[in-house]
């Protein structure tokens, strides 16, 4: 069965074709990453993959099931979590807090009953908090967890993003641009964290980089997007001799 | 930040409201003190004291829709008002206990306020405070130029006296039981919702409605649900207010009373419940401190005129809230959570 899919997707803003009949699959188990220059169409892509963004004409598979009808919020409670390109924490809550409200998708407490607090409130809260002290462990912030997360540097913030999207236990992870403005130690930790996440969670991932050094190392398989078209396909050593990818990334020989 | 030696050992610990015996010794004095006040002080003070109570209601409503949600609400006033007239109708016409009109007030109350919530699915900010002044002048309205015989119309309704058990609880001292009671469990209430998974929907969505969405949260049934709950306070204190003034009419509720309610949870702080309720302690205060000290100002120095004075009474409660907005913009929450995090902390820096 394939996690997630897009199939003949097309979208557009206008008279742009952000999106041109793409059609990729993600495979079990597998770190796709998805590359391309400038305005290729990664993030519409992955926008679309998370329903965030509707496309005009194509489905939108999660394990067989179209989900191109979803509100975003529906895609990601069947399963669907990703990270933000720059961060979108809640900078009003703590750590735990931020990750708590990834957890919200596994919650069944009515407001009735948040209201009168009964035990059996309390009882959910609790073990929910148990699952995010495994993601805080899991992330090595625990020296952080009551902190809020407007205080924290950026490379501890992509950290308590990543802890956010785990919480929900996705059935499939995406990940916009999680390198960018990062030093190079920080880009380490989050490159074993995403290892980290395949290997325990057996979750696959999708990852929309523009650092090749990191998409080299780290994907099974490379997707290249340019003008909003799939041009090539394949494993990192392949996609680096792909003459179609080097023409879109360094042009023309004249 | 806990004070030095206490260390949350179980998760129930670690989000429980008081963590400490001295803090559960504090809250116990508090109420004690809140229960035997009408035994300390006079009946003057216990008047104001009820107004406080039904404030402190509606503000924590306000408090959980505009500090928490971020939705601005400039209705709430309305949203009392729409709970005020429901408990009028239903005690005056159906001769229900207060013990049911009382919740159906806010039930009532949280359908007006849901309607507006809706708008916020699709504006935000600037635009949301205006669509909730209308609510204001939509309820203005709709009870003026009903028939008179629905609700009163300009001449307002009359409300007959809660009553339990045969005991008529009109008296300012039965009524502030009644309003103290209402209110603490309005207050634990409000501590139950912003420390759920609701309270963190509330401040997700406000901080970045965006990434809530993403994270699997449904951005307008959460901006409804906090006008839900915030006009559901504003419907509680309104039946309250029914019962202390025996009369309700329109100019009870107006905009001018919703504005105060903000400046309430500006003063307080936002996002905390505990700061709504000192932010209405502060605030009634000083209304209640200029309103005495006015007559005797106008008295004792004659030759200003009784009408100066009152109109400069507002301007003076005007520029105190300017003032706390400019010395102290996050709330006195704030201040003092800054002052308790020095103490714990003494005589280290950090």
């Amino acid at each position: 069965m394939t996690p997630l899919a897009a199939r003949d997707v097309t979208l557009r803003f206008g008279g742009v074709i952000a999106l041109d009949r793409v059609t990729v699959e993600v495979r079990p188990d597998e770190l796709l990453a998805i590359i391309g220059p400038n305005g290729a169409g990664k993030t519409s892509l992955l926008n679309v993959l998370s329903g965030f963004y509707r496309p005009h004409s194509g489905q939108v598979e999660l394990e067989g099931e179209t989900i191109r009808s979803l509100r975003v919020d529906q895609v990601a409670r069947s399963g669907v979590a990703r990270t933000f390109q720059g961060t979108h924490l809640f900078a009003g809550q703590t750590v735990v807090e931020n990750i708590l409200v990834g957890r919200d998708v596994h919650m069944r407490t009515n407001i009735l009953q948040a209201f009168c607090y009964f035990p059996w409130v309390a009882r959910e809260e609790d073990e929910h908090r148990r699952a995010v002290e495994e993601i805080i462990e899991f992330l090595e912030i625990e020296s952080i967890r009551n902190e809020r997360v407007g205080t924290l540097g950026y490379g501890l913030r992509k950290r308590v993003d990543l802890g956010r999207a785990l919480a929900q236990e996705p059935r499939i992870l995406l990940m916009d641009e999680p390198m960018a403005g990062m030093n190079s130690e920080e880009k380490e930790d989050l490159a074993r964290f995403i290892l980290d996440v395949r290997e325990a969670r057996k979750t696959p991932v999708v990852l929309v980089e523009h650092d090749m050094g990191v998409v080299m190392d780290l994907a099974d398989r490379i997707v290249v997007l340019d003008f909003g078209r799939v041009i090539a396909e394949g494993t990192p050593a392949e996609m680096q001799r792909n003459p179609d990818v080097i023409r879109a990334y360094l042009g023309e020989a004249q | 930040m806990d004070p030095a030696g206490v260390f949350a050992v179980r998760y129930s610990q670690d989000r429980a409201l008081l963590r400490t015996r001295k803090q559960w010794f504090a809250l116990a004095v508090f109420l004690a003190a809140l229960a035997a006040l009408p035994l300390l002080v006079g009946p003057r003070l216990i008047a104001v004291a009820n107004i406080m109570l039904i404030s402190a209601i509606v503000v924590v409503g306000l408090q959980i829709c505009t500090g928490y949600a971020g939705q601005v609400n400039l209705g709430q006033a309305a949203f009392m008002g729409v709970g005020a007239y429901t408990a009028a109708v239903l005690a005056e016409r159906t001769g229900l206990s207060f013990l049911l009109t009382i919740p159906l007030s806010g039930v009532a109350a949280a359908g007006f306020g849901f309607v507006f919530g809706l708008s916020a699915a699709r504006i935000k900010g600037f635009y949301l405070a205006l669509t909730t002044i209308a609510a204001q002048f939509v309820f203005h309205f709709a009870v003026l130029n009903l028939p008179g015989s629905w609700l009163g119309g300009s001449n307002g309704a009359t409300v007959p006296p809660a009553t339990l058990f045969g005991y008529r609880i009109a008296s300012d001292t039965s009524l502030y039981y009644l309003c103290l009671v209402c209110t603490v469990i309005m207050v634990y209430g409000a501590f139950g919702i912003v420390r759920s998974r609701f309270g963190r929907a509330f401040i997700a969505v406000r901080d970045d409605d965006v990434a809530a969405g993403i994270m699997g949260i449904n951005v307008v049934a959460t901006k409804a649900t906090a006008f839900l709950v915030g006009a559901f306070y504003a419907g509680v204190g309104g039946a309250l207010w029914a019962y202390m003034l025996r009369f309700v009419a329109v100019d009870q509720f107006t905009l001018f009373n919703s504005v105060f309610f903000i400046a309430m949870i500006i003063v307080g702080g936002m996002g905390s419940v505990v700061g709504a309720l000192i932010g209405v302690f502060v605030i009634r205060a000083i209304q209640e401190l200029i309103t005495s000290l006015g007559p005797e100002l106008a008295a004792s120095v004659p030759f200003l005129g009784g009408d100066i004075v009152f109109a400069s009474m507002n301007v003076f409660l005007g520029g105190a809230i300017a003032l706390f907005l400019i010395i102290e913009p996050k709330g006195l929450m704030h201040r003092w959570n800054i002052v308790k995090a020095g103490y714990r902390l003494w005589p280290f820096p950090y």
